[in-house]
């Protein structure tokens, strides 16, 4: 039982052996692979099923799998509740038709716990009941009412299955359980367990929500729990890791590789300033750390709202954690952050309450329905303004009307983008049938207020964010035009143009004179980030320039998530002497193989940027050798290269310590690797669960890493 | 203004004095060290590396070089001729895949700088400026204007220095270094001699000028097996740290054959020696002894 690590020590124990065993046979895949038994509850015996109405075909499909999805209590368990359908781990629904799900569910966001455990689930549904009373709603809005109030009575009819099989099983969280989560928690243990019984209530049916500042919503019940002697530390970090372990239950042994099976945007923040201007950090979020250390749980990404007013030391702990890899824990330059917050609207105050929306882009919890398009901007410039595709190639006299052409093209797709948002959410809000979800709805902010679902204008804020995607590469084609056509006069306009259709065919010298000579994206060279910077300042106005113009918050974000990787294929040669189907920059990342000044130079490079524009966030991925990070030097220069990043204006860095060894033998012999985690693109997966493409190309880059 | 050649300029180093540093790297070097880990920062002129690996035999360095530096076997590989190389770096300028390189390039105090300041806002209160080599202090010139900016500028200073340099360098500098990773490749005088070709009571000599002077030293030991490593030359470790008064301790170094790669690039064959691998023992052995005598190995 050796939790993996990539660091020359090994990780800390700190958890009874119960504990790390039962996190060790989870993270090995035994109760996800019991999910995968029973996919989802039925349908078919419902009479006439097909000719209800949406709402009433979810409001069955819910109440169905409250009834029917399997309880399950483990042995080693601290806190209950279970979501134990196969159907969730696959994002849609559990409930399924003829074979086949019914409805999709829903992600990308992070839900109002803070209030769960504030007032109570009881008090929402009293809300509830309150709101039905106007006599002026539609008759749409008592229907939604009326689903909201169905999802809480399913909700309470799987908490009585809980009930019934922890009285005996569990009793300190059927003591629990006869309170939490429908009146609010008295002490920590009973605030833990209400904040995952709700957590799995909604992830059974299906959705994958991000749990948002969990030490800010739990360390008041730790500190009072402390204060009157009634918990030891030690208890509370074996309670908290309960929660954690429990997490991981939808991990399986074997699953189809693809792009990590860690990707539930169960995300979770830490630190941060509150409210009164004062940073949260307290004893909770030093245990988070302490689990996650220990367990090498990858599967709750975290990421530290980095400020100033944070305590040294658990800057200090972060940097240790990070150490062992995995990627676990991110960060935020929350100065930075709440900058751009402001600047697309939010009040001061609210925007201080920002999380992640289950992923890494910024939301605030329970009011943002948050959606984004990603784009391939590279495609923009190859495709629609080089015309590389077609049997007549465009030609340009100057690197100035090649990059104006561009920069039409851009608009024009952000253009489209937004346009089509405007549409489809006035759609969905006059169509209240459409992408009902009342389990995620009734844990939204507004929602019962206004008696609308949550895709349907229900929300406090509604946030509309194209990313872009393959700007390093946009960046390093134009300047290698620049300089192969335009300065030293290398190659032809013309003839480039007929180079990069045979994909380099036969002109391999050019080629690696491109690649080789020219100093990219990455570097800190001001002439090479120039052409990224002024790709991504553009994009960032012209999105910008939406606002105002329905009630969407539009506002930029730069990403790929892993989608270099779907586009390569279909990706041109590019000027800069990479061929078709090359993987190329990853989020706002240099492209592979094209930076060779380390960690430092790469974060200058990215801050050039004014990020402030990306309101949803601009991500960089930094990778670094384990044996950089040795000693007590190792933690001081992670802490100063995080406060660095801030200094210079970055928004969102995660950071990966991995060495390209071991990633080989994990390749080879994946059976003996399940623990170990790598960081992929604001989600955490195990490496095994890659498939082998991906797996090359993080190998690839860390090897990079490594010289 | 002064100028040297640079091989590199490391930036994100963490294993070279405290914090994040920028590692300046200066060429040539006095001793010859049978061991360098730096091959191409000994010899004072420039040099070219060429990597075979990365030729594609197009041909451009032979029609470049007006020395017939590069010729090409019957077989079509192609072949660099340092002895008959002018350093012209024509052939470095066409070689699309750089399999020819320049080793090193000519920089100025205020180029060294301008590329050390960029790291600034990652150095906090421990960071900074780093001179290595090669053996740094035979650039006295540019040594003392590169740490006075550094310090006017807030930064923490070190050099990595052999400590076989002139004293009148080692009295220029020590005022303006807040480390030096001083560097004890061996105690007994005749292997030293033998070994980097000088015997070693210079470096000492300065060792204790530059303490005398109030620096801050670590001694950096590089552990070789079937050279130093038994127990005799650490407990002369021992002693010196004893002998000195602001000296912070020990580091192992144990002997590693990357610099080979770097060697083959060079001179075109790789003589890094397996067997002057130390082992754990030998380590835990040298950790054992300075640890019993009172010296803090860090
Ligand atoms: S540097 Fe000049 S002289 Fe030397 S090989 Fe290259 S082209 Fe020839
Ligand atoms: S120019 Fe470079 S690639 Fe071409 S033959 Fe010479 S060394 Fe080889």
């Amino acid at each position: 039982m050796v939790f993996y690590t990539p660091f020359c020590e090994p990780r800390p124990i700190r958890l009874c052996e119960e504990t790390r065993r039962f996190a060790w046979e989870s993270l090995q895949g035994k109760y996800g692979d019991e999910a995968r038994t029973y996919s989802a509850v039925s349908l078919d015996h419902i009479p006439g099923f097909s000719e209800l109405s949406e709402v009433e075909k979810y409001n069955i499909a819910i109440a169905e799998i409250a009834k029917n999805a399997p309880v399950r209590i483990c042995k080693e368990e601290k806190v209950c509740g279970s979501a134990t359908l196969g159907g969730a781990i696959d994002h849609v629904v559990p409930a399924f038709y003829q074979g086949r799900p019914v409805f999709r569910s829903v992600s990308h966001l992070t839900l109002n716990f803070a209030t769960v455990l504030k007032r109570g689930v009881n008090a929402l549904e009293n809300d509830i009941i309150e709101r039905s009373k106007d006599d002026t709603l539609t008759d749409a809005q008592k229907a939604t009412l009326d689903s909201f109030q169905k999802a809480i009575a399913a909700m309470r009819v799987y908490h009585k299955r809980y009930l019934q099989a922890a009285k005996t099983a569990k009793p300190e969280a059927y003591q629990a359980l006869l309170r939490v989560p429908f009146a609010p928690p008295r002490t920590f243990f009973e605030a833990v367990q209400s904040l995952w019984f709700t957590f799995s209530f909604v992830r059974l049916c299906g959705n994958w929500p991000g749990l948002g500042r969990i030490d800010e919503m739990l360390g008041g019940y730790l500190e009072k729990d402390l204060a009157r002697g009634t918990l030891t530390i030690d208890e509370a970090r074996e309670i908290l890791a309960g929660f954690f372990i429990k997490g991981c239950e939808w991990i399986q042994s074997s699953p189809v590789p693809g792009s990590g099976d860690a990707q539930h945007y169960q995300n979770i923040i830490l630190g941060g300033t509150n409210e009164n201007g004062e940073d949260v950090t307290n004893e909770v979020s030093y245990l988070v750390l302490d689990v996650v250390e220990e367990l090498a749980i990858s599967d709750f990404p975290i990421t530290v709202r980095v400020n100033s007013k944070m305590p040294r030391r658990f800057l200090e702990r972060v940097a240790q954690v990070m150490r062992h890899g995995g990627g676990i824990v991110a960060v935020y330059n929350e100065d930075l952050v709440l900058q751009a917050l402001e600047r697309i609207g939010y009040d001061k105050k609210e925007a201080l309450s920002f999380a992640n929306d289950g992923c890494w882009e910024v939301q605030i919890p329970g009011k943002t329905n948050f959606h984004y398009v990603p784009f391939d901007s590279l495609r923009i410039l190859l495709n629609d303004t080089l015309r590389l595709n077609t049997d007549s190639p465009a030609h340009f006299e100057s690197i100035e009307s090649l990059y104006i052409a561009f920069r039409k093209n851009l608009k024009n797709t952000v253009d489209k983008i937004c346009a089509d948002a405007i549409k489809e959410f006035a759609d969905f809000c006059e169509h209240p049938e459409k992408g009902v979800c009342s389990v995620i709805s009734v844990f939204e902010q507004d929602c019962i207020q206004r008696a609308k679902g949550y895709q349907n204008g229900g929300t406090v804020y509604r946030v509309v964010s194209p990313h872009i995607g393959g700007a390093p590469d946009v960046g390093n084609s134009l300047l290698a035009i620049q300089k192969l056509v335009f300065e030293e006069k290398k190659v032809s306009f013309d003839d480039l143009m007929r180079i990069l259709q045979n994909n380099w065919e036969g002109a391999e010298a050019l080629r690696l004179y491109a690649l080789n000579h020219y100093t990219y994206y990455g570097n800190d060279d001001d002439e090479a980030d120039a052409y990224t910077t002024r790709v991504i300042d553009d994009f960032g106005d012209m999105v910008e320039a939406w606002q105002g113009k329905s009630p969407i918050i539009f506002t930029g974000g730069v990403s790929t998530f892993g989608r270099q990787i779907e586009w390569a294929p279909f990706r041109l040669a590019t000027p800069f002497g990479k061929r078709k189907g090359d993987i190329l920059s990853g989020n706002d990342s240099p492209t592979p193989g094209t930076d060779t000044e380390g960690a430092t130079a790469m974060i200058r490079s990215y801050c050039k940027a004014d990020l402030k524009k990306m309101g949803t966030g601009a991500a960089l991925d930094v990778k670094l050798a384990p044996g950089t990070l040795k000693g007590e030097n190792g933690v001081a220069a992670l802490v100063a290269l995080i406060e660095g990043f801030c200094r210079l204006g970055g928004y969102f860095m995660q950071l990966d310590v991995v060495d390209a060894k071991t990633l080989k033998r994990a390749q080879e012999n994946p059976e003996a690797y399940k623990t170990l985690s790598v960081r992929v693109s604001g989600w955490n997966a195990r490496f095994v669960t890659l498939d082998r493409e991906w797996q090359n190309m993080i190998i690839e880059r860390t090897e990079k890493n490594s010289l | 203004m002064s100028a040297a050649l640079v091989t590199k300029i490391q930036r994100f180093s963490t294993h070279d004095g405290d914090g994040v540093r920028t590692v300046v790297f200066l060429k040539g070097c006095p001793l010859d060290c049978k061991w360098c880990h730096n091959p191409e920062t000994k010899k004072a002129e420039n040099q070219l590396y060429y990597v075979n690996r990365l030729c594609i035999g197009c041909g451009a360095c032979r029609a470049a070089c007006g020395q017939d530096a590069h010729a090409f076997l019957p077989d079509g590989r192609h072949i660099y001729r340092p002895e008959q190389c002018a350093l012209c770096m024509k052939c470095v300028s066409v070689c699309p895949a750089k399999a020819m390189e320049s080793v090193a390039q000519v920089m100025t105090a205020e180029q060294i700088m301008e590329i050390v300041l960029r790291d600034k806002p990652f150095y906090g209160e421990n960071g900074g400026l780093t001179l290595s080599g090669g053996e740094p202090l035979i650039h006295a010139d540019l040594c003392v204007e590169l740490l006075e900016r550094a310090k006017k500028l807030g930064m923490t200073t070190a050099i990595e220095t052999s400590g076989y340099a002139s004293r009148e360098a080692v009295r220029r500098v020590a005022p303006l270094t807040d480390c030096f990773l001083w560097d004890i490749k061996d105690t007994d005088p005749v292997r030293h001699k033998e070994n980097t070709g000088a015997d070693n009571r210079l470096i000492l000599e300065n060792l204790k000028i530059a303490d005398s002077l109030g620096a801050k030293t670590v001694l950096r030991c590089i552990v070789l097996k079937g050279v130093n490593a038994e127990p005799a030359h650490f407990r002369a470790v021992s002693g010196i740290y004893h002998s000195l008064q602001y000296c912070a301790g020990v580091e192992l170094l144990p002997y590693h054959t990357y610099g080979g790669s770097k060697r083959e690039q060079l001179d075109g064959f790789d003589d890094g020696n397996k067997a002057w691998i130390p082992a754990e023992a030998d380590l835990a052995l040298a950790r054992d002894i300075l640890t019993e005598n009172g010296v803090p190995v860090l």
